[in-house]
């Protein structure tokens, strides 16, 4: 289990996330999701649509923070799909590092329309 | 008609962009266990697909339909066309996230006759629509722009010098678009691809428009061609490995969306309606024809990457949507051969773009059969046949080769005069033929 | 002995004879027997390519006609090798040149000494029969020093109709290969249809010094 987590954590912060153990920061104006899963292999976290989890949440402001239970992390984008197990919601968001785009002369720019800075707080299981 | 070379700062812009992501997708590969087996496995997924399509696509609009979306079948350009602006009637905006099929059916223009304004969220689309211009690269639509460029149309928008300075032009951007979000009628997006035993639509982007686009407006309405099918979520799972890490060298990109109908009744957004627009506009002739591979495409622009054709000429040469191999190869089926019979000479088949596919479909094994069906069309010019007729009828035949080939230097003086000998020494020195051939020499 | 045929290529017998006299010294000081059937012309590449597939037949009969399938035929092209091996019919046990020489553990001669040789794979060489490490092996046990390329990737330019179908993307392709190149003393080719391309481009340019794999093996480039 906490090999899969550190596969997460290497991933995330490579994907361009800060990850935290236990408390989440404090930050004013950013939206806070609980995020569904993380993908371990590719540092992702994973944000279902529902009552109560908009789906804007995760675009609109500028910081954004996930919070993601240990055990709720999976291996990879087969795992995550087989643990749905049929039970799809309307919009499910794989988010894999800040908003970002390379459009003017193919240099990296952040926080292009959704969030520039991305947190995933871990919780212990 | 000759392609023409680029000049020489949009040039340089497109070598140093290609390059970079050839290179970044070299090293995605590089960093998978064995890229090779999931090629395979990519290329069999795509092909299972394709080639039971029509069961497919009722297996996706069966649950589509289930999960509360609306399928329109649409078997002309046309026809895609008048379903959307009448989807759209009673909007006057509607926000658009990249499509490339949106391109091909020329979707904007007739939304706009209809009295919709139309905004594209993507960065380097929107850059491109300010310019009134279209995009040159699947992936990197502005791929030839500087700062400056890009700077000058964002400026216009607002009234306001804003500095050529990347950060600030995206915050621009952000500025200008959030409007658009936020006050859009319609979301309108492409689909990389749509998932049958879940009826979803999957989206791949870096920057969020896709997102937005999806969230606020309270109508979405997604184009997707026909052959973007995918059976089931596992057999996506494998295109995702590929296709970000063919496309640019990213894992994932920032936003993989799946979306499966529309907002759930106790929802806070989302949109109220879904609409899928699937399009046929030829591909299923395709289908049908020797080229259905070209069908596997994923339009991940690896092989724009590759293209030593592409990287001197840029997107714009071609004259289509799709440029590059995947264009040389799509555009003449889709159009038809004798609509585009330059595209697939286009290429001096050095077969990089093959190399290059994620799916592995052929691309200049399928460019050599289409110069077939130019000739055996009789596409191809009449005296372009002849002369290759009766070289063939000459040089097949060791006597007349080796007397034609006595006289050779004789008539190689003459060479530069016209014809293909002309064209060769607009550049470059005319060979000169040996004094004795191998043949006399041993 | 090792007996083999030649097959000297249609740009080889007319416009580089001195480059396949120079595959031959090589394959006979490798120890082969080596026959040049005299009916053989040209393997129809340029016609298969541009969709002329009668016409490119007729050379695959002729090509029948003048080689036996039993046994190997050497021929200083990729391309050409490339040809007759995926997209004739009958099977041959055809080899490009380098990559023979190189299987049979052949040792070049050590001419280039102190030679700064940049290499260009063409395109067939590197893609369609894999063999892009033998000719680097061979120029490198002859004691050259290889200069890689920045883009060994990337076409010359050739292309056969193409280099007339789009002859300013042609010519900056060549440009590009002999920008590259010009690193290197010399730049080396193992394909008559690269060589004339490049050789004619840097004629006319007044610069670069570009040789067939065989000559530089044979007789050095120092």
């Amino acid at each position: 289990m906490s090999e899969l987590v550190d596969t997460f954590v290497r991933n995330a912060e490579a994907a361009g996330f800060e990850v935290h153990r236990g408390e989440a920061p404090r930050i004013a104006g950013a939206g806070v999701s609980r995020a569904d899963y993380g993908v371990a292999a590719t540092g992702s976290v994973v944000l279902a649509a529902s009552h109560g989890e908009p789906r804007a949440r995760h675009l609109v402001p500028e910081v954004h923070v996930s919070l993601l239970r240990e055990d709720a992390i999976v291996a990879d984008l087969a795992a995550l799909f087989a643990a749905l197990d049929g039970r799809i919601p309307s919009a499910l968001a794989i988010v894999t590092g800040p908003s970002r785009s390379a459009d003017i002369e193919q240099r990296l720019v952040v926080g292009v329309h959704g969030p520039r800075e991305v947190h995933v707080v871990l919780e212990a299981s | 008609m000759s392609f023409p070379v680029l000049d020489e700062h949009p040039r340089k812009a497109t070598d140093a962009a290609t390059l970079r992501l050839f290179r970044a997708r070299t090293a995605a590969w590089a960093s998978l266990d064995d890229v090779q087996a999931l090629r395979d496995r990519a290329y069999e997924i795509r092909m299972r697909a394709i080639d039971d399509l029509d069961a497919h696509l009722g297996q996706f609009v069966t649950a589509l339909e289930a999960a509360g979306g609306k399928a329109h079948l649409c078997a002309t350009a046309e026809e895609a066309r008048a379903t959307v602006a009448r989807l759209c009637s009673g909007a006057s905006l509607a926000a658009k996230s990249k499509s490339m099929l949106s391109e091909e059916i020329e979707l904007n223009g007739a939304l706009a006759a209809a009295g919709v304004e139309v905004v594209e969220t993507d960065l380097g689309e929107y850059i491109l629509q300010l310019a009134g211009e279209h995009p040159v690269h699947i992936i990197a639509p502005a791929i030839e722009k500087t700062k400056e460029d890009v700077a000058r149309l964002l400026s216009a928008v607002e009234g306001v010098a804003i500095e050529p300075q990347l950060e600030a032009l995206a915050q621009a951007a952000r500025r200008q678009l959030q409007r658009v979000f936020q006050q859009a009628d319609v979301g309108i997006t492409g689909a990389n691809f749509a998932v049958c035993e879940t009826g979803s639509i999957c989206l791949v982007t870096n920057e969020g428009n896709g997102g937005l686009v999806t969230s606020l407006p309270r109508m979405h309405i997604a184009l997707l061609g026909v052959e973007r099918l995918v059976p089931t979520l596992d057999d996506l799972s494998v295109l995702l490995q590929l296709l970000a890490r063919s496309g640019t060298g990213q894992t994932l990109t920032t936003y993989t969306r799946l979306l499966t109908g529309p907002r759930h009744a106790d929802e806070e957004d989302g949109p109220e309606e879904l609409h899928v627009v699937v399009v046929d506009n030829g591909r299923k002739r395709i289908r049908d024809s020797r080229y259905k591979e070209m069908l596997a495409c994923i339009r991940c622009g690896a092989c724009l990457n590759v293209c030593p054709i592409y990287r001197q000429s840029g997107g714009a040469a071609y004259g289509t949507v799709y440029s590059g191999p995947m264009g040389a190869v799509l555009v003449p089926l889709l159009r038809g051969l004798e609509r585009e019979p330059g595209l697939p000479h286009a290429s001096s088949l050095c077969g990089a773009c093959t190399a290059a596919c994620p799916v592995k479909i052929p691309l200049h094994e399928l460019l050599l059969e289409l110069r077939r069906d130019l000739v055996g069309e009789r596409i191809a010019p009449r005296a372009e046949r002849f002369a290759f007729t009766v070289w063939s009828l000459l040089w097949s035949r060791p006597p007349l080769y080796r007397l034609s080939t006595r006289f050779v230097r004789f008539g190689s003086r003459f060479a530069a005069l016209a014809g293909p000998g002309r064209v060769w020494a607009a550049g470059r020195a005319l060979p000169q033929p040996a004094r004795r051939r191998y043949r006399d020499m041993r | 002995m090792r007996r083999v045929q030649l097959f000297a290529t249609c740009l080889g017998d007319l416009l580089f004879p001195a480059a396949v006299a120079d595959a031959a010294a090589l394959l006979r000081g490798a120890g082969c027997d080596i026959e040049f059937p005299p009916e053989q012309t040209c393997c129809g590449q340029p016609a298969f390519n541009a969709g002329h597939r009668r016409a490119a037949a007729r050379f695959e009969q002729t090509f029948a006609r003048a080689f036996s399938s039993e046994l190997p035929i050497v021929c200083p092209s990729g391309s050409c090798a490339s040809m007759v091996a995926h997209r004739m019919k009958t099977h041959y046990d055809i080899w490009e040149l380098s990559a023979f020489l190189d299987a049979i553990g052949a040792e070049p001669p050590a001419r280039n000494d102190g030679v700064r040789i940049a290499y260009h794979s063409s395109c067939h060489l590197l893609r369609e029969l894999g063999a892009d490490d033998a000719p680097r092996r061979l120029l490198e046990r002859s004691g050259a020093e290889l200069v890689p390329l920045a883009r060994p990737d990337l076409c010359c330019g050739f292309g056969g109709t193409f280099s007339v179908r789009h002859p300013e993307v042609s010519v900056a392709m060549a440009d590009d290969k002999l920008a590259d190149g010009g690193r290197a003393d010399v730049l080396v080719t193992a394909d008559p249809g690269c060589l004339m391309q490049l050789q004619a481009r840097g004629a006319r340019l007044g610069t670069g010094r570009v040789v067939h794999l065989a000559t530089a093996l044979a007789r050095g480039v120092a």
